[in-house]
């Protein structure tokens, strides 16, 4: 388990993690829950240094009461990242009306992954990558992931079973013998 | 359909790592020194807010109240110093009769003037006085027509009521001269609870009626002479006659205006109450504390209303906006879903 549990009872006394702190043991967490949305390690990057100057600005009036550092870290990274794909989504329109509209390189989704399950992975939509990444990559409980996507526990669990539902199907195709 | 373990262990080994250039950038952006602005460590704490201020407002509310109700019962009790039921002594009673003689003076105690000779006033007054007894308020309304009708006055309305809740009400009038005694004399059927004397002078518009009547009189004449003496043209004739009898009209009334002036002013008008404690025309004064609830209720009522009509005009903005914020939520969270789901 990855989270920094500030939301936990700290002794009398105990200093509040530092921003810094959190960053460095966060990051990782952040950066793969953009690419996994993203599909796009350039993006990712680039919208996790956003999220962490955002956080920064923000951490003043971060409450640990209120919930754990990172789901207020995805969260801020959530936002970037749809920020992002209404700025792609813009783009892509205009591009679509010129006709000149670019094939980006492929990103990978991890070291050590295989190609049937990268393949499968880049099949899923956004939303799908997305609760794929929280429930299964970060381990964030339903309840959590519920709260960072506004929606439904019920509606997180259907949307996972789906993504995973759907990777088997991609890698039963891709390996019949299985 | 159940996921195989192997699919999510194979996720979960390969979890992404953020590269050692976007590392370094985010140790960079974590450690800058940054001046905070004193308004990003400040966040209204709105639930503390809210717990505090409710209960001010109130307190406030109910403060205010009680402060205005403690000097508004101060005041009315300077005011009902005036009706507080006089105590039925020998003394007392020539006090009242006293007061009732300095009518014509000018110097009463209960009312502010008497009627001034030689001006023109309307002389209204009423009176409350209670008796023992059933018997006693049947013998005290004849007594107070007897005396009406000695003084040269006349019973405009009566009415009696005998019984357990014995009560007599009338209405007399007597020529304004005699209202002193008139009033002394009713004052002395019982205990005084009540009396007022109102004087409202008459003699301005009486002036006025008098100087627009000489006017008049002094039109009609004029025209009346060139009527009699020149030689006219009949359509001025006709005009002269017409503007005549338009003016004799006027005066007529003016002089029916007059005299009803000079007799409304010849004759006062007293409305007297007589009854028996039992019959409860006479509420008991109230307490200090029971007034100042009482004026402290009227004010919170009055903030209530203040509420309640801020709220009704501010409602609707209210909901306005609401329904908006709700609107633009309900469209971005659908927008959101729209972009995640390519």
């Amino acid at each position: 388990m990855h989270a920094v549990s500030i939301d936990s009872p700290r002794p009398a006394g105990a200093a509040a993690p530092s921003f810094a702190a959190v960053a460095e043991e966060l990051l990782d967490d952040v950066y793969g829950y953009l690419l996994y949305l993203t599909k796009d390690w350039a993006v990712a990057e680039d919208l996790t240094g956003e999220t962490f100057e955002r956080a920064l600005r923000r951490w003043r009036k971060f409450d640990p009461r209120r919930g754990t550092a990172r789901a207020w870290l995805l969260a801020i990274a959530r936002s970037a990242a749809l920020d992002w794909f209404r700025a792609e989504s813009r783009r892509q329109r205009r591009e679509q009306r010129a006709e000149a509209r670019e094939r980006r390189p492929e990103s990978s989704f991890g070291e050590g992954l295989s190609p049937e399950l990268e393949d499968g992975l880049r099949s899923l939509t956004a939303g799908e990558r997305e609760v794929l990444a929280l429930r299964v990559v970060l381990e964030l409980d339903g309840e959590e992931t519920a709260r960072l996507l506004g929606m439904s526990p019920t509606a997180v669990s259907t949307r996972l079973h789906r993504a995973l539902g759907k990777l088997e199907e991609r890698m039963r195709r891709h390996d019949p013998v299985a | 359909m159940t996921p195989s373990p192997d699919l999510i262990d194979e996720l979960q080994a390969s979890r992404p790592v953020a590269p050692a250039a976007l590392r370094a950038r985010v140790r960079e952006t974590a450690r800058a020194p940054r001046a905070a602005s004193p308004w990003e460590r400040f966040r209204l704490p709105v639930r503390r807010v809210a717990v505090v201020a409710a209960p001010a407002v109130l307190a406030l509310a109910l403060v205010s109240a009680g402060a205005v109700g403690l000097s508004r019962s101060s005041e009315r009790e300077v005011f009902s110093e005036a009706a507080r039921p006089v105590e039925d002594t020998p003394q007392s009673v020539e006090k009242e009769t006293l007061s009732a003689t300095d009518l014509g003076a000018g110097a009463t105690r209960d009312s502010a003037a008497g009627p001034t000779t030689g001006r023109a006033q309307r002389v209204s007054a009423t009176l409350t006085v209670e008796v023992s007894d059933s018997d006693a308020v049947s013998d005290a309304a004849q007594d107070a027509i007897d005396l009406t009708r000695r003084l040269g006055g006349h019973v405009v309305s009566s009415s009696v009521t005998t019984g357990e809740q014995a009560a007599a009400t009338m209405t007399v009038r007597v020529p304004v001269g005699k209202v002193q005694q008139a009033i002394a004399g009713l004052s002395g059927l019982g205990r005084i609870v009540s009396q007022q004397v109102t004087i409202d002078d008459l003699q301005a518009s009486l002036d006025a009626l008098e100087r627009r009547q000489a006017s008049l009189r002094n039109q009609v004449a004029r025209i009346g002479a060139r009527l009699d003496t020149e030689s006219l043209e009949p359509e001025e004739r006709a005009v002269l006659e017409t503007r005549l009898q338009r003016l004799q009209l006027e005066l007529r009334e003016l002089r029916r205006g007059i005299t009803a002036t000079h007799a409304e002013a010849r004759m006062s008008t007293i409305e007297l109450t007589v009854a028996t404690p039992e019959a409860g025309v006479v509420a008991p004064a109230p307490s200090r504390l029971e007034r100042t609830l009482d004026e402290a209720l009227d004010v919170l009522v009055w903030e209530g209303v203040i509420v309640l009509a801020l709220a009704i005009v501010l409602a609707p903005i209210a909901l306005l906006g609401l329904a908006a914020w709700l609107g633009q939520r309900l469209y971005r969270r659908r927008e959101d879903e729209r972009l995640l789901s390519t």
